[in-house]
């Protein structure tokens, strides 16, 4: 933990013994994990210390799976990139195992104000410092216990037991939170400070009254009973502040979702339907801009209102109705299109989508007025009608160098194996693109033919 | 669009029921001196209350509205079912959910247009469903065809849920644009016949017990 930051992170290995503590140990130091477990069995005689300190390592340090999620989340907060904490030297991974799923959660608003406080506190490695001299410390005592030196055990262990638990509570919470807590407990002082006095000399008492009790069963008794009570202390100090969590948790989580939601409607909307207004009101003048812009709008908007993830967009009455909408945009005319039915595509069906999209270029063009399109796909094939209400051309009568109707419409479909017919009177025009269905060894050559 | 100029001398009473104040003033400036609008609505309860008060002969209906048991449309025709007879519904909406156009249709309504409708064209559908016809717009009879198929009915057992070779022709051409005068002509039949067609599918439409027509139009979100 204290060494250089190029290490691998200290996570349990998923390639495990017991929980992965030695692996994942032995991946952080870069020593052979069989000297790791050799030393961790050995050191379990001295006393069980190496029992303790697998014990302590597996419920402090974070799985590898645990550790990626939390790194992963943190700097993706999406509503306040500003707010969400930077990954932290001072921060071990093992401080913060059981508190993983709230780490990204930062109490936004206390934050800035006790930002300096802590920037003031904050040593590199602090922590880790305070522990190595409190463990150097117990060696230390235990070592003069061995020469003879009369140590009052009896008072000094609960006395460390009890600040190492509080050291370690105050630790598992991330900075921001530690601001927040400490807001709020001045916010309600009184209550707040008398219950922390009168957990923490439950605490105290209990385990005093604990450890140096003797092996009697009155004794254990009594034992018993103050261990109840330390329970209902500890359970006094934590409860308000543990529901407090949680609420506040569920309130900034919820809170959390509806702001990502209305963000992204608000931004959908500035984007599209407020642009589109503006450029209305500038555009007012021109009817046909105006109702260009509001067929365009409209569109845009169905779409993504009533969007079907489910539907492939691949398919042909999709692309019918893009070609349509792309029409549209370009000579402001509406383009109603129906569609009965789909198909997927094909390059045959591609060529009608493009001969369709020509048709309804030229009914936009010359017809005036609304565009209505037909596309009915059944299993025998596929038919497209596209219908204006211009004055109507005669077919034949088109110069032999425009190409637009004979070879983008009539030769592109006779290519692929269908027929256009264009029927055209003083009522309007209407262009009839039939794609029957061909079986399979004959689409090969129509595929083949179409790529040559 | 219509042969309808012998009928130009009478006025249509109708009732327009939408929640939107603009598009109801809209409506009515676009409406021709044909239809004489006698009252409007902006709510379910407004609407059931305005229309048994008036008895109009047409009511144009907006699918989507505010109020009563959240039924919109649906539910006015419901709850006005005691004038059937006398009163017709002309369903509008802003939505193209099949959804919504086969429920309202289903309860009673004569016919639908979408409300980018010219005013002249919804004149002209007024007077239609005020003779008792339906009004099928192409996106409506594109519903239609997608629901019961686009193959015609062979016995006699299934008539309900099939469409007939003639029928599914009339459709087809509605699907295109065709309006019933065109519809006419190109199929060499008299308007009449067109509406007696029209007014055919409609009658399926409603009183098909083909339950895939219901779970068709719950699947099909939009068009």
């Amino acid at each position: 933990m204290t060494t250089a930051m190029q290490r691998p992170p200290l996570v349990r290995s998923s390639d495990r013994m017991i929980a992965g503590v030695c692996s994942g140990l032995a991946d952080h130091l870069g020593w052979p994990v069989k000297y790791i477990r050799l030393g961790m069995v050995l050191a379990s005689f001295a006393g069980g210390a190496g029992l303790a300190f697998y014990a302590w390592l597996w419920v402090m340090v974070p799985t590898a799976d645990e550790n990626a999620r939390r790194n992963s989340r943190r700097p993706a907060s999406p509503i306040a990139p500003a707010v969400s904490m930077p990954p932290s030297v001072s921060m071990p991974p093992d401080t913060t195992a059981p508190d993983a799923g709230a780490q990204p959660l930062p109490l936004s608003t206390p934050a800035p104000v006790f930002a300096p406080w802590f920037r003031m506190r904050r040593i590199q490695y602090g922590k880790e410092i305070l522990l190595g001299a409190g463990l150097l410390l117990v060696a230390a005592i235990l070592i003069a216990r061995q020469f003879g030196v009369e140590v009052p055990l009896g008072t000094l262990i609960p006395a460390a037991a009890i600040l190492g638990g509080a050291a370690i509570a105050w630790m598992q919470l991330d900075e921001t939170r530690r601001a927040g807590l400490v807001d709020k407990t001045k916010a309600d002082q009184a209550g707040g400070w008398v219950r922390l006095a009168a957990g923490l000399a439950l605490v105290v008492a209990g385990v005093l009254v604990m450890v140096s009790g003797s092996g009697s069963w009155e004794q254990t008794w009594l034992a018993l009973l103050a261990s109840i009570a330390v329970l209902g202390g500890v359970a006094l100090v934590l409860l308000p502040w543990g529901l407090k969590f949680w609420k506040d948790l569920e309130t900034e989580r919820a809170a959390r979702v509806r702001e990502t939601e209305r963000a992204e409607i608000a931004a959908h909307l500035h984007d599209s339907v407020l642009q589109t207004l503006a450029l209305i009101q500038r555009r007012a003048g021109s009817e046909q801009d105006v109702v260009r812009l509001a067929r365009a709008q409209e569109r845009e908007l169905r779409t993504w209102l009533y969007r079907d993830a489910a539907k492939d967009a691949g398919l042909l009455a999709e692309r019918i109705a893009a070609a349509a909408a792309e029409v549209e945009d370009a000579h402001g005319h509406a383009v109603d299109v129906v569609s009965v039915g789909d198909a997927a595509m094909t390059d045959r069906h591609e060529a009608l989508v493009l001969a369709a999209r020509e048709a309804m270029h030229n009914a936009a063009r010359h017809g005036g007025g609304a565009v209505s399109v037909y596309l009915e796909s059944s299993d025998t094939g596929s038919e497209v009608f596209v219908r204006d209400r211009g004055p109507g051309f005669d077919p034949d009568a088109v110069p032999e160098d425009r190409l637009g109707v004979k070879e983008s419409i009539i030769g592109r479909m006779k290519r692929h194996g269908g027929t256009a017919v264009i029927n055209s009177s003083s009522g309007g025009t209407e262009v009839r693109l039939k794609l029957p269905v061909e079986n399979a060894d004959k689409a090969e050559n129509r595929n083949g033919d179409a790529k040559a | 669009m219509s042969a309808l100029s012998e009928q130009v001398a009478r006025t249509v009473r109708v009732v327009i029921v939408d929640d939107h104040a603009i598009f109801r003033s809209g409506l009515k400036a676009d409406l021709d001196s044909r239809i004489d609008v006698v009252g409007e609505a902006g709510t379910v309860e407004q609407a059931i209350a305005v229309i048994a008060q008036v008895q109009p002969e047409v009511v144009l209906l907006d699918v989507h509205l505010p109020g009563g048991l959240g039924g919109g449309g649906r539910e006015v025709i419901s709850a006005s079912s005691a004038l059937r007879g006398s009163t017709s519904f002309l369903a509008l909406s802003v939505s193209d959910a099949a959804e919504d156009v086969v429920a309202v249709i289903r309860a009673g309504a004569r016919g639908y247009v979408t409300k980018t409708i010219s005013g002249p064209e919804i004149s002209d559908a007024v007077i239609r469903v005020a003779d008792g016809d339906a009004v099928f717009s192409p996106r409506l009879a594109g519903f239609v065809l997608d629901a019961f198929g686009t193959s015609p009915a062979e016995i006699a057992d299934d008539e309900l849920d099939r469409l007939s070779a003639r029928e599914l022709e009339v459709m087809r051409l509605i699907a295109r644009g065709y309006s019933y005068k065109e519809v006419a002509k190109e199929l060499f039949i008299s308007i009449k016949t067109v509406e007696t067609h029209v007014s055919a599918v409609l009658r399926k439409l409603q009183l098909s017990s083909r339950h895939e027509l219901t779970k068709w139009a719950a699947e099909r979100r939009l068009l």
